[in-house]
């Protein structure tokens, strides 16, 4: 991975970024064509507050300089006030995102071990009892949404056993501070994660069972297989480093719905994140907090793909290595 | 044979010819034991979503129509499957449901395709800026993440069935025209664009006449394996609010189970028959699908 | 043990499973190959010589069948447990594969794919990587490389390098220098050559160009569909083949060093039979210029010619005196 491979890929998502800036912009200014009365529908503005609001939305003024606008606020981090708490917008998103970080971290980090692994495997022994066990089960976990699952794990785990709680991000009244307080999150977090985990299980597994069996019939395998490797070894050491490079960009992709199947796990468990946050500004049309969680939630597709990029160029020598 | 073919007309020709590619299509369907499966599912389901005038009667979706019913109960012999958190039996609400469900995923996957299929064709067809600019914005819807796109465009757009079903197509597209594009960049490969352009046809012809008959095996597996990606994007934005609760769809039913608690009051009546639904149409679609396109593509066999 | 040759193959049969049917790739192959003696295998494309190369260290994939025996340094290939084979693989026998692109893992360095191998069998060997880089005439500097890196007759000293380093009894060169343009080739070639000599090495050297045999090899036996149709001596086979077809592929290739063969090229008609469907009889004789009407349904077995005891050919012919060697 040389320089010049490190900033195209910076470039190409800085690139993106603006777009999604722009098209956001257009979103909610262009396809909206009366964003106010969204506001508006829930209580009655008198004109002194409507010049207020129209001002505040940025709103006054030609397309274009609403634009401009616009463009000076989100350069600023600035994105308004939330019509339903009042509070900055900011502050609600930076107070949430933590929790929503670390669901999705873990989620994530165990998806891609647990379907590379199983999908790696399936593939190699391919028509395996292994194989057909699996991939009938990954295409169960594809077809079910995630928040069923949720539902399931409340009502036959967290309701039957009472072994994990309901929802929420900490026990009430439970320390705030030092172990115990790690405790109590960890298990809190238990049911949500591995929520969104099965939920996209499925879809990985399935793409690394597919390049593996891309990879079955190279011949840098029988070579590994002629110096007398293990079956285990020739699958570590020379099919699955191969075979990842195509899953990569594609599990990449794939992370743009995890970041959906946020939103609704977090909303079967009630646990404060930005997921749970857009649930509400979905019930409660809250302009400025939805515009703000698409740009948020676009810029972590946007960063997660810059990283498997990288990562990429990383596993593949061939990826402009300077010589 | 040959005093019939001098009699059949080049229209006929062609129908014949088609007709022969279904029954080919058919009798390897036949055979796959899975994809068989998931079409004999999805026929159950289609006739339920036709017959569901006949089997519950639609003012039991009214909210009035639960009045005189015990809220929540279990399973009787007068409602199958119990009553919902106002009294309306949940059975006839699922039957409904399917209609709703099904409509919304295949509308929203003849958008996607029509989208897909027209971005795929021309940006593999046309070079040059057109081209790029085409790849460019199919990069960047497969860049943004559907499901926050799709719930704002939801927002502000309405929350109609109609309009769900044209913003999940909006949002669902950019993968099939990625894979149209491959398709038909691999066909020009092959020389058969060429020929015909060699024979004075203008691009319209070509796109039309030589280079969609080449991909349209391709996009209908494709679509057959859309739908269910559209009928979970469906359920999931009905189960974050939108829709509509008088006539739901499953993954409204979903909704209104976890918010009235049947969870936790262990109602199961309530919440596992619609999820149970969407996991077997999901699956059929799915079944179906992957067997199309192991029959339209032989390289995909075996998988 | 001096007299027992390195590899001993007695009536190997190859099936592979394709979804058309059972494929007899191999079909009876009797093969000797003695201590530093080195055997030419030629043939066109598709008759069988990798698939018996392959079958030497039971690299066919799993659901082929393969029966007959096959002795490695005495000891049996076809019988021994996987655990056996694995140490068998490599340090009794080396595959030096046909067509260096892609034999060499893309994403590891060479240097440690070398050593992976040296690493897997230590107790037979002490070298390293960079005496072997050497023995092939690389720089150490190649041991970081990937190898795409590479160019093809670099790759191909990888692999040769890379056959070496477990110090093998036999090392099979399955047409190493196939995809190399001729420069190369001839490098290669005198590489290989000058390594066996050195260090005493057993070889089965297999390609379709008869023309690459008639110096680094002691002995040719020339396959035609699945099976051995002549085998002898190299220099008296390549001057004077008996089967028709040994012929016909001598004479479509010129010999090095002989001018006149140059004036002669005779390209063989027909391609050669699928395995799936073989003709009856003698599977040549749809393309064979002297088939007589028996060879349609009678297919005569590889046996000894009068004239000499070192050959032996599978034809009618085999002892019409107005074929037999000048
Ligand atoms: N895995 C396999 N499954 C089925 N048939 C196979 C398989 N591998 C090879 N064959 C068939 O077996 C026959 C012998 O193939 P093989 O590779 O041994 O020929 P070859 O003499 O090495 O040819 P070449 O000079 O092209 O390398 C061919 O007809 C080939 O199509
Ligand atoms: S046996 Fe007959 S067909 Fe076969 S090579 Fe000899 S002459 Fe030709
Ligand atoms: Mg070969």
């Amino acid at each position: 991975m040389n320089f010049l491979y490190v900033t195209k890929k910076l470039l190409s998502a800085f690139l993106t970024l603006i777009a999604v800036v722009i098209f956001n912009f257009f979103l909610f200014r262009v396809v909206d064509r009366d964003p106010l009365a969204k506001y508006r529908g829930r209580s009655k503005l008198s004109i002194a507050q409507r010049e207020i609001m129209i001002e505040r939305l940025g709103l006054n003024g030609s397309k274009w300089q609403q634009f401009i606008t616009y463009i000076k606020s989100t350069a600023r981090l600035d994105f308004g006030r939330s019509f339903d708490s009042t509070r900055p917008v900011l502050r609600e998103i930076s107070d949430r995102l933590p929790a929503t970080l670390l669901l999705v971290g873990i989620s994530t980090i165990l998806t891609i071990l647990i379907g590379v692994y199983i999908g790696a495997r399936a593939g190699w022994q391919r028509g395996s009892r292994f194989d057909r066990v699996s991939t009938s089960a990954t295409m169960v976990l594809y077809a079910t949404p995630e928040f069923f699952f949720g539902m399931l794990l409340l009502a036959f785990i967290a309701g039957r056993t009472g072994w994990f709680p309901t929802g929420g991000l900490r026990d009430v009244g439970a320390d705030t501070s030092g172990f115990a307080s790690i405790l109590d999150r960890a298990h809190h977090l238990v049911l949500p994660s591995l929520t969104l985990t099965l939920g996209y299980l499925g879809s990985y597994s399935l793409i690394m069972r597919t390049s593996m069996l891309e990879t079955l019939g190279e011949d840098y395998l029988t070579t590994a297989r002629a110096k007398g490797l293990r079956d285990r070894d020739v699958m570590m050491r020379h099919a699955v480093p191969n075979a990842l490079l195509p899953s990569v960009s594609f599990i990449a992709i794939s992370f743009g719905f995890v970041i959906g199947g946020a939103i609704t796990t977090e909303t079967v468990f009630s646990y404060p994140g930005l997921g749970l946050a857009t649930a509400d500004a979905i019930r409660n049309t809250d302009l400025p907090m939805l515009q703000a969680l698409f740009l948020v939630a676009s810029s972590a597709v946007i960063i997660f793909n810059l990283l498997a990029d990288l990562t990429y160029g990383l596993l593949d020598p061939r990826i402009g290595r300077a010589k | 044979m040959s005093i019939e073919a001098v009699q059949v007309s080049p229209r006929q020709m062609t129908w014949l010819r088609r007709r022969r590619a279904l029954l080919r299509v058919w009798r390897e369907l036949r055979h796959d034991r899975s994809g068989f499966t998931g079409l004999l599912l999805l026929v159950f389901f289609g006739v339920v979503a036709a017959a569901a005038p006949l089997i519950a009667d639609r003012s039991e979706l009214l909210a009035a129509a639960g009045r005189n019913n015990p809220d929540l109960a279990a399973p009787s012999a007068k409602f199958l499957l119990g009553t919902d958190d106002i009294g309306r039996s949940v059975l006839s609400q699922l039957v409904w449901g399917s209609r709703v469900s099904l409509f919304i995923g295949l509308l929203a996957t003849v958008v996607a395709v029509v989208i897909g299929s027209t971005v795929g064709l021309i940006s593999g067809y046309v070079k040059g800026r057109v081209g790029s600019l085409l790849l460019a914005i199919d990069d960047f819807f497969l860049v943004v993440p559907f499901l926050p796109l799709a719930i704002v465009l939801a927002v502000i757009l309405g929350r109609s069935p109609v309009t769900l079903a044209l913003v999940i197509g909006f949002t669902s597209w950019a993968g099939s025209a990625r894979l149209v594009r491959a398709q038909v960049l691999s066909l020009s490969e092959r020389g058969y664009v060429e020929r015909a352009r060699a024979l004075g046809a203008n691009s319209r012809h070509v796109i039309l006449r030589h280079v969609l008959p080449g991909v349209a095996p391709l996009i209908i597996a494709n679509a057959t394996l859309i739908v269910p990606g559209a009928i979970l994007t469906e359920s999931t934005l009905s189960f974050l609010g939108f829709g509509d609760r008088l006539s739901p769809s499953w993954g409204k039913l979903l909704d209104g189970a976890q918010s009235s608690g049947s969870i936790t009051l262990n109602a199961w009546w309530y919440y596992l028959p619609p999820g149970i639904c969407i996991i077997t149409v999901v699956l059929a679609f799915t079944l179906f699908g992957r067997a199309l396109e192991r029959i339209f593509d032989p390289r995909l066999a075996g998988r | 043990m001096i007299d027992s040759p390195v590899l001993k193959v007695r009536d190997l049969y190859v099936t592979y499973q394709s979804s058309f049917g059972p494929v007899p790739a191999v079909r009876g192959v009797d093969l000797d190959i003695a201590l530093g003696e080195t055997l030419g295998l030629a043939g066109e494309s598709g008759c069988g010589k990798s698939t018996l190369a392959m079958a030497l260290l039971r690299l066919v994939p799993p659901a082929t069948q393969i029966s007959g025996s096959i002795l490695l340094d005495g000891q049996s290939v076809l019988t021994m447990k996987p655990g056996q084979l694995r140490l068998v693989r490599w340090a009794q026998a080396s595959i030096v594969f046909q067509g260096a692109q892609h034999v060499l893992n893309p994403v590891q360095r060479i240097g440690s794919q070398i050593d992976e191998a040296i690493q897997l069998h230590h107790g037979s060997t002490s070298s390293t990587v960079r005496e072997m880089l050497a023995l092939v005439g690389l720089s150490d500097g190649c041991a970081d490389d990937y190898p795409h890196e590479l160019s093809g007759g670099q790759k191909q000293r990888v692999m040769i390098a890379m056959a070496l380093s477990c110090n093998p009894l036999l090392i099979i060169a399955d047409e190493p220098t196939t995809a190399l343009d001729v420069m190369v080739q001839a490098q290669i070639l005198q590489l290989l050559d000058n390594i066996k000599r050195e260090r005493g090495l057993s070889m089965l050297f297999i390609t379709h160009d008869l023309s690459v045999l008639s110096h680094n090899t002691d002995r040719v036996a020339v396959m035609y569909a699945g099976r051995i149709v002549e085998v002898g001596p190299a220099e008296e086979l390549l001057r004077g083949s008996i089967h028709p077809y040994s012929r016909a592929l001598a004479e479509s290739f010129p010999i090095i060093g002989d001018p006149k063969s140059r004036h002669q090229p005779k390209g063989l008609a027909g391609d050669p039979p699928d395995p799936n469907s073989l003709p009856s009889g003698c599977p040549f004789h749809p393309r064979c210029n002297v088939a007589i009407d028996s060879c349609k349904s009678i297919d005569i077995k590889l046996s000894a010619v009068t004239k000499s005891i070192d050959r032996q050919v599978a034809c009618v012919h085999a002892n019409d005196e107005s074929r037999s060697v000048k």
